[in-house]
């Protein structure tokens, strides 16, 4: 196969006003036609200053230096704007994250395709452009192009977006395309059908893909090869395979081990500790160095070069240098699982009877967000709540925590309806201390002008509680050493902290009152993986040794099995099906559960790739039935087919 | 073997190296906060900063240039400009700030009640500020005077308060709105917090910048009003000295040749107005750097 | 059925209006009958004076002289100015030609010259032009128009002696040959548009700044197009209801800045009209001038916000802020 994206020694920084970010260091990578190469690696870690770099659209403040880069022959450094727009859409496209915003808002999906094709080639004609995008639209999957050739984004779904998108940046038919984070904005059902579309158009086009993404079963879905980049650098390279399977650099190691799967359920979850460095200045020696536990003294000093393992499988460490010890790395330590879980059927903390919501839309009519759901959670044990954007999670949660009234249903706390009017003071105040939340985006539930001693002290302050450790500021460190933070952070500012510590902080505040009832809504959605696995962990150890009850709200398939003792699962403010996890996963019955299961990557190479998702088109959605028990604790909507 | 290839494991990192704090100084007016305090310091002890009575006026030496003894020359009743600019930018700052005051009093308390209130008195007020805002201002402030009689400082700086408060007022009703669905008012209402913790605690710190931003631009626009009020002479009368009413006697000057009436006090409106705007961005910046990065 | 209520806003925005100005004027000690009888209102017997002001309706209680105000308005008829003796809606139809030629045509110019001055700008970020623009947008929020006006009579008209720094005509030459209107219409509208252009402007620059920073200018170009044809053929385009429903709210800014070039240049438009009326307490003319810039400023905002829904069509439906929630 021929080479299409050849890159030697290329390097991105970015002037902020504090100083030089190293964005990008010294990266050599190739790329052949027909392949898909996917750059995994946290956010900060360089991955889309690399994609920007190339396609020669870096913000004002970036500089890029290069050795070498070719994409299709044609020298990509140095080039004047006017010669490099020529080549963008032609040789190298990009598509990006967040479909919602990616496409110009005021224009009809048509004409907007239409216009990127018709810039490289304005003999096309009004009508010729038409029927390249039109084309290009069948291409990425829009199916009946021609009704919706005249639609405005707002009026795709998000998928659909994104596949507009894509036809936007095929619309020039680019050798080199680059994807940067395409399904993170989608629900894990789309995200499936976008990840195959990509290895579909590369096969059709003959077009080299780079696939940028954070999520490890995305790049095992899709990708070819694999690159790790780890602090601006490429740590481990080489075929899909190769990289997921036998894992040679301890970050890819510690990425791997630090997802929850299905077999590590009850044991503790492997957390890198640390964080990522800073790259202004990056450190010295191996970046990793410093959350690496097999990390040699000579990490600290030198840059490890790319040591072959096999074939093209690279790793950037030491460990792999004939002179280095020999090193077996041991699986993350076994934790006894605690004291006993609660045993299933305990007293029920929470009840929520026949909840119904909706919101009311500008234009009239209204849009429906919760429709007669009831569950129960038991005292002492994590409910898991699953659902895709717009399932109703969300407005649930605030039902709940008396942040929204609901239309109709009750929710019942200790045997209190927590929307009683007329309820007493001293309930009141039961119900205010004894339930709290936390927030998906700690940034925002966190006052940005506000230190960590106060926010963790607010509810105690609010509720007029006397602190039982003499001061608010002793109950704040206190609560912070809780969730394995030291009295060091009292004074620091929310945008001072990183998003784990926020989101540390933001579960103390939470602790404070010493509740019995967490709600969690999305906790770890906005943190990276290796920061995530310390959240989890932190919360898994609440539950075990506090005997708090969660409420966890998530979209993360994998995460809620590992974590939850039974699960619900929501679909268009519908309760679809309830059971203890394990029964969920071994035999969903409910379609959309199935397909749920079904679409959640994993980041296994090759059952992912064995892998066809079942669709699930949502014209079972509507259908109706009674809420039964198919199995004992096992509650399916539409008991009919529970058989299926 | 080799040393460098012993296990190591974890080290704790290397303290990160301070950066010199280099970034804020560049930012700074200096110039413009100079101007700005020497203007004010100067018309607050204007007693001491005139060398002349500013009311005397010497009808022996009408419309001299500037020369010595007038460092600024004398205006068309020989009053001596240098000291009038000092009692005058007096009179006009004093506007400036109360009507500012006025201004930044009734737009919180509207902003505030449409922003956190219900619906009903959203809509009506909104409806009221785009009422009062589609009638050109000027017109209002020559209404309100008219119907307040005697142009007095406190007057004058009451009927544009009264005219001006409609800009600042939206600006609130925004902020409240985004900051009641923001993450850590919601949360603080979960904690059970009540309206006036939210308000003291979440709500007013966060207005904060924004709202000093438009006082400062309030203070700019209400001397302007009134320059160009008393300048129109529908103000302040000729004997209250003040910035604009210095003006209003420019007419005149401009077909005798006496430039300096014109452009001095002019000039010194002007660069003082363009520092208060310089000042006041300088704040929104600063304000908006300390929530990012504090 | 939109427009029925559009229209009944409007109406009722109207009403409430000129209740408020009318209740207004009313409180003003100042002497209506001064302006209207002159020097002789002074010499006027106690008795003299109650008939006087009964025949002009001032010895009603406000909410009765309010009422039939209101009632002769619907026919019509909106009063009699006290001091030109005249139909209000006469005295205004000698004048409101002018300030059309002076506001309008200002106002126009700066709406029309903003877009492209902004574009260009944002267009050269950083470099010297537009540093040059923002300094002058900051520069020029700082000078009162009256001063501007005095500044470049001083240059023009007096040390110069190019154009004439008072009137719309020269005398004698009452609605003479265009160019001497040209050449008395230069100073005032020069100061109208100096004054206001760079702001706009400025506006513009910051906004299509920002919208530069978009997702989608980033897929557009990484598409193929160029920078600029992204920036004029779809950033604009996403600016233009911000812009629109800005110029809007901000027309009786510019007016009020036209009525003060008026006064200064004696420009005899609705501008020293309505400075006299509120100087003389000619209620019924500064009445009808206040209806009369509030209707206007009201039907411009309400062509803002057709022409916006023209462009985006999200408004039309009012459903884009209803994604994504859940």
């Amino acid at each position: 196969m021929e080479t299409l994206l050849q890159i030697e020694h290329l390097s991105v920084c970015f002037d902020a006003p504090a100083g030089t970010v190293e964005a990008v260091r010294d990266v050599t990578l190739d790329l052949a036609a027909g392949e898909i190469l996917a750059l995994v690696g946290e956010s900060g870690c360089g991955k889309s200053a690399l994609c920007r770099a190339v396609a020669g659209l870096l913000p004002a403040n970036g500089r890029m230096e290069a050795a070498k880069l070719t994409v299709a022959g044609a020298d990509l450094r140095g080039l004047r704007e006017r010669d490099m727009r020529r080549l963008r859409g032609k040789v190298v496209s990009m598509v990006l994250q967040d479909p919602m915003t990616s496409l110009e808002p005021t224009l009809p999906v048509g004409a907007q395709i239409a216009e990127a094709a018709r810039v490289h080639a304005p003999r096309l004609g009004r009508d010729g452009a038409r029927r390249r995008a039109l084309e290009r639209m069948a291409l990425v999957g829009l199916d009946r192009p021609e009704e919706r050739y005249g639609l405005y984004p707002y009026e795709l779904s998000g998928g659909q977006r994104q596949r507009a998108a894509l036809a936007v940046a095929l619309a020039g038919e680019p050798k080199l395309l680059l994807a940067d984070e395409p399904t993170t904005a989608l629900d894990v059902t789309v995200q499936a059908q976008i990840l195959d579309l990509l290895r579909d158009v590369r096969r059709r086009l003959d077009a080299g893909v780079v696939l940028v993404t954070h999520d490890l079963g995305a790049a095992a879905r899709a990708a070819d090869r694999v690159a790790v980049m780890y602090a601006g650098r490429i740590v481990e390279t080489g075929t899909a395979e190769e990289v997921f399977y036998d894992p040679r650099h301890p970050y890819t190691r510690a990425l791997l081990a630090c997802l929850p799967t299905p077999e590590k359920k009850g044991r503790r979850l492997y957390a890198i500790p640390g964080m990522p460095p800073t790259l202004m200045p990056p450190p010295r020696g191996d970046a990793f160095a410093c959350r690496n536990e097999y990390a040699l003294a000579i990490d600290y000093e030198l840059q490890p070069p790319m040591f072959p393992v096999g074939g093209a499988h690279l790793a950037a460490t030491w460990l792999l240098d004939p002179r280095a010890p020999r090193v077996t790395f041991s699986p993350p330590e076994e934790e006894p699982a605690g004291p006993a879980r609660p045993p299933a059927g305990g007293p029920a903390l929470l009840e929520v009877r026949h909840l119904s919501h909706a919101f009311p839309l500008p234009g009239g009519g209204s849009l429906r967000a919760l429709e007669d759901v009831s569950f129960q959670i038991r005292e002492g044990e994590i409910f898991g709540l699953v659902g895709e954007s717009g399932s109703g999670k969300s407005t649930l949660a605030q039902c709940v925590m008396n942040i929204l009234r609901p239309r109709t249903g009750s929710v019942v706390y200790k045997g209190v309806d927590v929307w009683d009017r007329s309820l007493s003071r001293a309930q009141r105040r039961m119900l205010r201390t004894d339930r709290q939340m936390v927030f998906q985006d700690s940034a925002a539930s966190l006052d940005p002008r506000m230190t960590a001693a106060d926010i963790v002290a607010e509810p105690m302050a609010v509720n007029r509680v006397r602190p039982p450790r003499g001061t608010l500021r002793a109950e704040a460190a206190f609560q912070l050493k809780h969730v394995g933070m030291d009295p060091s952070y009292l004074d620091k500012y929310p945008a001072q902290l990183s998003g784990g510590q926020r989101q540390r902080v933001a579960i103390a505040r939470a602790l404070a009152m010493e509740p019995s009832l967490l709600v969690a809504d999305e906790p770890v959605a906005a943190l990276d993986a290796s920061i995530r696995a310390q959240i989890v962990n932190l919360f898994r150890h609440l539950q075990a040794e506090h005997g708090f009850t969660f409420l966890f709200i998530a979209h993360d398939l994998s995460l809620v099995r590992y974590l939850c003792d039974r699960v619900g699962v929501l679909y268009r403010g519908r309760l679809v099906e309830l059971a203890p996890t394990e029964e969920l996963y071994g035999c969903p019955m409910h379609p959309y559960t199935q397909a749920l299961l079904d679409a959640a990557p994993l980041p296994d190479p090759r059952r992912e790739r064995q892998r066809s998702p079942r669709r699930f088109d949502g014209a079972d959605a509507g259908r109706d039935g009674p809420f039964t028990e198919a199995a004992p604790g096992h509650f399916v909507l539409g008991g009919k087919e529970a058989d299926l | 073997m080799d040393e460098r290839f012993v296990l190591v494991g974890i080290r704790p990192p290397e303290p990160a190296r301070i950066l010199p704090r280099r970034r804020r100084r560049r930012d700074v007016p200096v110039l413009s906060l100079v101007f700005l305090a020497v203007v004010i310091l100067g018309c607050v002890f204007c007693r001491y900063t005139a060398i002349a009575d500013p009311a005397y006026m010497d009808l022996s030496g009408c419309s001299l240039a500037p020369g010595p003894g007038h460092p600024f020359g004398t205006d068309a009743m020989g009053r001596d400009i240098f000291s009038m600019i000092w009692y005058g930018g007096r009179v006009s700052l004093t506007v400036g700030v109360l009507a500012a005051a006025v201004s930044a009093a009734i737009a919180l308390v509207a902003g505030a009640l449409c922003g956190l209130g219900p619906d009903w008195l959203d809509g009506l007020v909104m409806r009221l500020t785009e009422l009062l805002l589609s009638v050109p201002s000027l017109l209002l402030v020559m209404l309100l005077q008219a119907a307040m009689g005697r142009s007095t400082v406190t007057g004058i700086a009451l009927a544009v308060g009264l005219t001006s408060w409609m800009g600042t007022a939206r600006v609130v009703r925004a902020q409240a709105r985004q900051l009641r669905r923001s993450g850590f008012v919601v949360a603080a209402r979960c904690m059970g917090a009540g309206f006036f913790h939210t308000l003291r605690r979440h709500l007013a710190p966060n207005f904060f910048p924004s709202i000093l931003f438009m006082t400062v631009m309030n203070i700019r626009g209400a001397i302007m009003a009134e320059s160009t009020l008393s300048f129109l002479g529908v103000g302040l009368p000729l004997e209250v000295i003040s910035w604009g009413s210095m003006l209003s006697l420019a007419e005149n000057a401009l077909t005798g040749g006496t430039w300096w009436i014109v452009l001095i006090p002019g000039l010194t409106l002007v660069c003082t107005l363009l520092a208060i705007t310089e000042t006041g961005e300088w704040l929104r910046r600063r304000g908006r750097g300390s929530a990012a990065a504090v | 059925m939109r427009a029925v209520k559009k229209l009944a806003a409007f109406l009722l925005s109207l009403l409430v209006l000129s209740a408020a100005v009318f209740w207004f004027a009313r409180l003003a000690p100042g002497d209506p009958l001064v302006s209207y009888y002159g020097e002789r209102a002074e010499r006027m017997s106690p008795a003299d004076r109650a008939q006087a002001e009964a025949a002009l309706g001032l010895d009603q209680p406000i909410r009765v002289q309010y009422v039939r105000w209101l009632k002769n308005a619907l026919r019509g008829r909106l009063g009699i100015s006290y001091k030109y003796k005249q139909d209000v809606l006469t005295v205004i139809r000698g004048r409101v030609g002018n300030t059309l030629l002076l506001g309008g045509v200002s106002y126009l110019l700066i709406f029309t010259l903003a877009l492209p001055l902004g574009a260009a700008c944002a267009r050269m970020e950083g470099r010297l032009p537009d540093k040059v623009l923002c300094k002058l947008g900051t520069l020029s929020a700082c000078i009162p128009a009256f001063w501007l006006s005095l500044l470049l009579i001083l240059i023009f008209s007096v040390t110069l002696r190019w154009l004439p720094s008072s009137g719309a005509w020269s005398p004698g030459a009452a609605g003479g040959g265009a160019a001497d209107r040209l050449r008395h219409l230069a100073l005032p509208m020069t100061v109208v548009v100096a004054g206001h252009l760079w702001y706009y402007a400025y506006m513009v620059r910051n906004m299509l700044c920002d919208e530069l920073g978009a997702d989608y200018v980033l897929l557009e170009r990484a598409a193929g197009l160029s920078r600029t044809r992204t920036l004029l053929r779809h950033c604009l385009r996403n600016v233009l209801p911000t812009y629109l429903s800005l110029m809007a709210v901000e027309t009786p800014h510019i007016l009020g800045g036209a009525y003060v070039v008026e006064t200064v240049f004696s420009y005899p438009g609705l501008g020293t009209l309505s400075y006299e009326s509120a100087l003389y307490h000619d209620y019924d003319l500064l009445m009808a001038l206040c209806l009369l810039s509030g209707a206007a400023v009201m039907a411009c905002s309400m062509l803002a916000q057709a022409a916006s829904q023209r462009i985006d069509p999200r408004m039309r439906t009012g459903r884009g802020e209803v994604t994504g929630r859940g």
